[in-house]
């Protein structure tokens, strides 16, 4: 291990607030309690910094499962269908990708599709299979890397982008075509307010705390 | 003012992939203890990685907006459009609130972040002391808002797979939602791949 000699600071040892490093600043600065309102700043660059508060683990589970079954139900069902001159259209989620696929844009649909398709199932994915065995007190296999992969996919996460986007098509289309939504398009509205709540609960401090605890 | 305690002066290391703060480690090539992510005390090489891929979206940045992003055939026409004149479609259509918002994530918001992305590179390279929370708040500011960008690329992709009646209208997309597309990416990345602390390691004197 080439990490011998060093040590985490702040751990459950200590009496005296961990110390943390500002990531935007690298300012060094104790760890207060959360502020009553608002969130805690960094006191030389006003970075916002992780709250110290605590989200439940059984809260991240619900909204992780609840994700997934709005994912499956988005890409099942067709988002929109457009009815013009007798003609009748349906897309799917992953028929965005495809379609820009067919007209021969091979690195725009791979984009589409690991932005709306791939980025959120495996952040699903991957927070599901760390959380669950930590629910239980365990750690899953290859858990470290594990969510490194999170960490990397997550900022590629763009559901909240592409409800606009699809509103944005939506007005355009409706001047000379009939569109009906379809189910996919509410449960990739639901979706995404789910995996906002997800990201804001499971932040990496929040994650790592919950790792350290079922050490003990 | 004596000069701040940083992680730095401390010989503290933050760990970028858990989060946590490493303390006793000086060898480059050494890992977290916690969660064995290599450590670094800066993002490696950030300034050449950001320099060279805010210089590519500028570049692309042209490409971008003068070719374009989809061709929309019917019967009586065939009409290029351009990402402004997507903006300008929807416009005379009476949506001006949908107009603004695509105006603002696709033409305002990517130059925003490039200019933006160019100020804070110029002032990390020369090693600025000045304004140094307004850049802080202006690196914060292009991360937020950086991914909006995309909606375009979303609205494009499903108008094109949409409309494909067979000899009554067809959208194809042009290469000009490549170009903007990776203006998207490049910029995302750059700012990914900038450390903000590049900002803060400078003398203390304001």
């Amino acid at each position: 291990m080439p990490g011998f000699a060093s040590k985490i600071t702040g751990s459950m040892k200590s009496t005296a607030p961990p110390l943390i490093l500002c990531p935007a600043c690298d300012l060094a600065q104790r760890r207060a309690a959360a502020p009553a309102r608002g969130r805690a700043q960094c006191a030389r660059c006003r970075a916002p910094l992780q709250r110290a508060d605590d989200a439940a683990i059984d809260t991240a589970i619900a909204l992780a499962v609840c994700a997934l079954v709005l994912l499956v139900f988005s890409n099942v069902y067709p988002l929109v269908a457009m009815h013009v001159n007798g003609h009748s259209r349906e897309t799917t989620l992953v028929g965005a990708a495809l379609g820009l696929y067919a007209q021969g844009y091979d690195s725009l649909a791979a984009l589409v599709f690991l932005t709306t398709v791939i980025a959120p199932l495996v952040q699903i994915l991957t927070l599901l299979y760390v959380l669950l065995p930590l629910w239980r007190d365990r750690r899953a296999f290859g858990q470290n890397a594990v969510l490194r992969v999170l960490r990397h996919v997550r900022p590629w996460s763009f559901m909240e982008v592409f409800m606009l986007g699809a509103l944005v098509a939506l007005v355009r289309l409706a001047k000379f075509a009939e569109i009906s939504p379809g189910i996919a398009l509410w449960s990739c509205g639901l979706l995404m307010l789910c995996l906002s709540a997800l990201t804001s609960i499971t932040s990496t401090e929040q994650l790592w705390r919950w790792v350290e605890r079922s050490a003990e | 003012m004596s000069a701040p305690a940083t992680g730095r002066s401390l010989g503290l290391l933050l760990c970028l992939d858990c989060r946590a703060t490493v303390r006793g480690v000086t060898a480059a090539r050494s890992r977290c203890p916690r969660c064995q992510a290599h450590l670094h005390e800066r993002k490696p090489h950030s300034l050449v990685l950001t320099t060279v891929l805010v210089v590519s979206a500028a570049v692309l940045y042209v490409p971008a907006n003068v070719l374009p992003v989809m061709n929309t055939r019917t019967f009586f026409e065939d009409e290029q459009d351009t990402i402004m004149s997507g903006v300008l479609v929807l416009l005379h259509s009476g949506s001006w609130p949908i107009a603004m918002l695509v105006f603002i994530a696709s033409i305002v918001v990517p130059l925003l972040k490039i200019l933006a992305l160019g100020v804070l590179l110029v002032s990390a390279w020369r090693r600025s002391a000045r304004h140094r929370l307004q850049r802080g708040a202006l690196f914060r500011m292009v991360e937020f808002i950086g991914r909006w960008s995309m909606l375009d690329i979303y609205a494009i992709s499903l108008l094109a797979t949409l409309v494909q009646v067979q000899s009554f209208a067809s959208v194809i997309v042009g290469w000009g939602a490549w170009a903007f597309a990776a203006v998207v990416v490049l910029t995302l990345l750059a700012a990914r791949t900038f450390d903000e602390r590049l900002l803060w390691d400078t003398p203390p004197h304001d």
